[in-house]
């Protein structure tokens, strides 16, 4: 039974006492929800609330295990609430009324569906095994050929003599699809002693729930319900009913999974067993049972189970592969992207249009859209070369030609540095002109172009000595001399022991392209001129983002560091690229007089290792709850936050130096998870940590006018529940004096009639 | 009894629209329900389906297809075969062959065989596009123009031409209007104020929230229908409250699962069948999710989904 740690933690006496020797209550109640600790460490829980605690916290719906596959145990109605579990499973019908030959052919078009789909094996899971006469040997015979199969079974029998010797030859992935309000207690009996799953039909809903409160007063709860009707239109009303009562109404008598077979309601009318499949798919049945499974219905059934089963929260990926398209081999040129499903359905959909023969490579890029991989470093000219060295590209294809997206022009540099034996061409920006880009056949000027360049490069630039210079030494040779411009802004200073609201200035990011071209250039006055206005506008802090900068990461930084801190009186700064290296330089020529540097920023995931940066620097730690994807609930978030901080912890740190990000969302798509996100924050708050957070993501696409309003109403939203930094654009008047009245009301600055000008 | 199912009708409710005129005329949407939750409150308009007939039918590949519309040469040949389609209740004409990047068929010729539909049929019309903006506003407004008084529903206003389409289907001419937006809620409810802003009324605004093939990221289409229908029914946002068509043929016709020839995907099956439970699964599941109507192309797959929406009714 999974207990979550967020309704233990509402029964704890939140003491935060440490004598259970967890850092506090949130933190125990976690670790118990994982099993990792008993409840009774702590000695403050009363019995009453341990009582409680197993009542309130099993899950409204059980998840039910047959053989190698689960059933249930959702939480929600509807996909977009949060996420949904477990997919649901196909069963064909194989029946004690088929001739053998029936039997054979059933089994044999069913083998045929076997594929893989986007990373997932689709074929027919179980194969019901109907019933309809009473003897044991003729029905034995028909569950062993079933069996053989290899697949799970629903011994659909109400026959008690008869499903007691199937059992005996079933194997071990059963359901006794057989219990009714007559003969519950036999079948009872001869499900529990084989150790398999009881399925309960009953003529309607009533004494469906009847039956169902026996069976759990007998003792078993391993229970699927059968909730096949006379007709569609009841079928469907009894899916709904057991559903919606056991998540919505919160009755747990009827919080099993389903079986649905809409094969009896559409006897021989296989489109119309689609049509139903389709529906079930979408409303509740756990297992949907068809009379046969013919390819035709297999490929837009999986599909949409594949889809409706995607966790809304989680990017769905391709595999990084070779994709031959149009009849590519190994002379056809090479188009690379990333493994965003959307992207390569696009993207391959767009070159199949053009006719002409390519591989598409598709790079592991955690399943980001082009440019939001890139941002994230998951994009790059090492994780290109990666692939191209994994998936053995230069072996199994002749051609040198490699396009990639044109909206990662920028890397084609370091690509083409990266991987020399390739002529490295920028394609189109959106996938719709693909087809016309493929058929003009525009990349192959662009190559030769390519190549010519690399053999001249080749011809007069000697070979450098590759060397790996110490921080120092980068210093000393490679980051070039800052000179002081007094642009008549001035650093105000910052007191870290202050509790007033600490802002983050968003505006020195590389995604703007004046920003990256200034770093590429090295060019001060764009970089000094953002920071002067940020700083006017009463930033707290600077964020430095220099973009993934894989090559020259450490002198990017030192020179950003110094540029920012010695024109502005030792700003203080967070250092935000995927490069742990440049930040690690960046920290090394960093002046501390007006606070710690921030690492922007670690994860539960991939970057977790960046709180070791931080620790071992003495630095605050931007610490994103989340590991893959956002967090699909607090219980999550929560989990994440508590990973984060005992590595923190246990590496030194102390908890002031951890920012937890809860991550905001933004409200066009995520409307209905706003206020998850500030509940997370008050959970941080109630444990006395600190928070932060790239707040105006929540306006992200929302008119400019309305952005500051939002962004106000949200940052005063937030700080009620406790948030004690975000990072924001300090150009923005309104939400800088909506921060300043909320810190006025929370006493953390003392009232002045001129308090907005301080 | 000791289990009593609760029921759950909303307060909100589903504009009810009507589409044509005469015997023939349909009603679209006018439930508080969600689709096919006849236990919580009975529906009184079970969701419509219409039979797709292209401009450029004539390259349609199908057996099934070719069989049905044997010997038709124009679009009212094709629009009177239609109408004899068991479960056909509208007809949706889609002049994919305006498209100046494509045939480029005039706009005259578009009309003319609009008109010639008209006149020849009496079940209500649907109007698709070319998806070019400029070329299907100027075609938009004369179809509209040409069949005054048919009733016709015109698909789509979009956020890039919803002022010309909606000014002179909805305003000058008393058509209705289709307001496509792609799975994007918040859009969808921004496209409807628009429209209302300019004076359409709600009765005449029907929506397409986007569509898509099942297993082509049909997870957008599938939350969206959920989250429209939960703002319109839980949330009476009268903004969200006018029905859905789904344009299901153009999507599903154009995927691998129903264009891959025998030769090319062995294991796969008749191509017939497979473009045929294409169509029958993505229709099943956005009526499921919240379409009133569905846009489709083949007879079988036509009289399947009749026979879904009559069951279920």
């Amino acid at each position: 039974m999974a207990l979550k740690g967020l309704d233990i933690f509402k029964l704890s006496p939140k003491k935060n006492c440490k004598e259970c020797g967890s850092p506090t209550c949130m933190a125990f109640c976690m670790k118990v929800a994982q099993g990792a600790l008993p409840i009774d460490k702590c000695p403050y829980f009363s019995d009453e609330a341990k009582a409680m605690l197993n009542e309130q916290t099993a899950p409204p719906m059980k998840t039910i295990t047959v053989g190698e596959h689960k059933l249930g145990g959702e939480t929600v109605l509807f996909r977009h609430e949060k996420t949904l579990v477990n997919k649901n499973l196909f069963a064909i019908t194989l029946s004690t009324d088929m001739t053998q030959a029936q039997v054979d052919a059933q089994l044999s078009e069913m083998a045929k569906i076997d594929y893989e789909r986007i990373g997932e094996r689709m074929y027919v899971e179980f194969i019901l095994c109907a019933n309809t006469q009473s003897d044991p040997a003729v029905y034995t015979k028909l569950v062993e050929k079933a069996a053989a199969s290899g697949r799970d079974l629903i011994l659909e029998c109400w026959d008690v003599e008869c499903a007691k010797a199937a059992l005996a030859v079933a194997g071990k992935g059963v359901i006794l699809d057989g219990a009714t309000p007559d003969n519950w207690e036999a079948m009872n009996a001869a499900a529990t002693a084989a150790g398999v799953t009881l399925g309960v039909w009953a003529e309607n809903l009533s004494d469906l729930y009847d039956t169902v409160k026996k069976l759990e007063g007998a003792g078993n709860k391993n229970l699927v319900l059968d909730v096949t009707g006379k007709t569609a239109k009841e079928t469907l009303a009894n899916a709904v009913f057991v559903r919606r009562t056991a998540l919505k109404d919160g009755d747990r008598t009827m919080g099993y999974p389903s079986i649905v077979n809409v094969g009896r309601i559409a006897k021989g009318d296989s489109h119309l067993q689609t049509a139903y499949a389709s529906m079930f798919v979408e409303k509740y049945g756990s297992i949907i049972v068809l009379e046969q499974m013919h390819y035709s219905q297999a490929l837009p059934l999986y599909g949409l189970r594949q889809n409706i089963f995607t966790d809304p929260q989680k990017p769905m990926k391709v595999e990084s592969k070779i994709y031959p398209l149009n009849g590519a081999d190994e002379n056809s040129p090479c188009c690379l992207t990333v493994d965003f499903a959307l992207t390569y359905f696009l993207v391959s959909g767009e070159l199949e249009r053009s006719n002409e023969p390519v591989n598409l490579i598709i790079s592991d890029a955690s399943g980001m859209s082009v440019l939001t991989a890139w941002a994230a470093g998951k994009f790059s000219s090492t994780s290109i070369k990666k692939t191209i060295e994994e998936l053995d590209v230069e072996n199994k294809i002749k051609n040198r030609t490699l396009i990639i997206p044109g909206k990662v022009a920028v890397m084609k540099g370091e690509i083409q540095e990266k991987l020399p034996n390739w002529n490295v061409v920028v394609g189109t920006m959106e996938a719709v002109q693909i087809p016309k880009y493929m058929k003009d056949k525009e990349y192959e000027a662009a190559a030769k172009a390519a190549a010519a360049e690399a053999a001249a490069k080749a011809a007069t630039a000697p070979k450098e000595e590759v060397k790996e210079l110490t921080f120092e030494e980068l210093l000393e040779t490679k980051v070039p001399k800052i000179e002081v411009v007094d642009m008549g802004v001035h650093y105000k200073g910052h007191n870290p022991e202050s509790k007033t609201f600490v802002t983050i200035g968003e505006r020195i990011h590389c995604i703007s392209p004046s920003i990256r071209k200034a770093m590429d250039e090295r060019d001060p006055a764009p970089i000094l001129k953002r920071a002067a206005e940020q700083i006017a506008a009463g930033a707290t802090y600077l964020d430095v983002n220099i973009g993934p900068a894989e090559k020259d990461g450490p002198e990017r930084m030192m020179w950003a560091v110094k540029l920012l801190q010695e024109n502005f009186d030792n700003v203080p700064l967070a250092l935000d690229t995927a490069n742990k290296k440049a930040i690690e330089a960046g920290i090394k020529v960093y002046n501390r007089t007006n606070g710690k540097p921030i690492v922007n920023s670690a994860d539960a995931g991939s970057r977790i290792s960046n709180i070791d940066l931080a620790a071992a620097n003495d630095a605050i730690c931007i610490a994103l709850c989340s590991a893959d994807g956002i967090a699909k609930d607090n219980e999550e978030r929560m989990k994440h936050c508590h990973n984060m901080l005992e590595r923190g912890l246990s590496l030194g740190m102390t908890s002031d130096d951890l920012w937890f990000d809860p991550l905001f969302l933004v409200v066009k798509g995520m409307q209905d998870k706003q206020m998850d996100v500030l509940n997370a924050i008050k959970m941080f708050a109630d444990e006395g940590l600190k928070s932060t957070g790239g707040l105006s993501n929540n306006s992200n696409g929302a008119p400019k006018l309305v952005r500051p309003i939002m962004d106000s109403a949200l940052v005063a939203m937030a700080m009620m529940q406790g948030l004690t930094s975000a990072i924001v654009n300090p150009c923005d008047l309104r939400l800088m004096e909506t921060i300043k009245s909320c810190d006025i009301f929370k006493n953390h600055v003392l009232y002045s009639d001129s308090y907005l000008e301080l | 009894m000791s289990f009593v199912p609760k029921k759950q009708p909303f307060n909100g409710k589903i504009n009810a629209v009507t589409l044509g005129t005469g015997d023939k005329a349909i009603v679209i949407g006018g439930q508080n329900v969600l689709p096919f939750y006849t236990f919580d409150a009975p529906i009184e308009n079970a969701p419509k389906i219409g039979v797709e007939i292209s401009d450029a039918a004539g390259e349609w590949t199908s057996a099934g297809l070719k069989d049905f519309y044997a010997g038709c040469t124009t679009m009212a040949d094709y629009a009177q075969r239609a109408e004899t389609m068991e479960g056909a209740d509208f007809l949706c004409l889609h002049f994919e062959s305006a498209d100046p990047n494509g045939a480029n068929r005039s706009v005259e010729d578009c009309v003319a065989d609009a008109k010639a539909v008209a006149d020849a049929v009496s079940m209500p019309i649907v109007i698709m596009g070319c998806k070019n903006i400029e070329k299907d506003g100027e075609l938009f407004s004369k179809i509209a123009e040409a069949l005054q008084g048919k009733n016709i529903l015109v698909l789509s206003a979009r956020a890039e031409d919803y002022k010309t389409v909606g000014a002179s289907v909805a305003l000058a001419y008393g058509q209705k209007v289709g307001a496509e937006t792609a799975d994007d809620i918040n859009l969808a409810k921004q496209l409807n104020i628009m429209l209302k802003g300019l004076t359409v009324p709600s009765q005449s605004i029907i929506m397409n929230i986007g569509t898509a093939a099942v297993g082509y990221g049909y997870e957008y289409v599938a939350s969206t229908l959920d989250r429209v229908r939960a703002a319109a029914l839980a949330q009476s946002d009268a903004d969200l409250q006018m029905p859905i068509i789904a344009p299901v043929s153009p999507d599903t016709w154009g995927v691998k699962e129903s264009t891959a020839s025998e030769e090319d995907e062995p294991a796969w099956g008749n191509v017939e069948e497979r473009a045929v439970d294409m169509e029958v699964s993505t229709a099943a599941a956005d009526l499921t999710g919240g379409a009133d109507a569905v846009i489709l192309r083949h007879p079988a797959a036509v009289a399947a989904v009749k026979r879904f929406i009559t069951a279920l009714v």
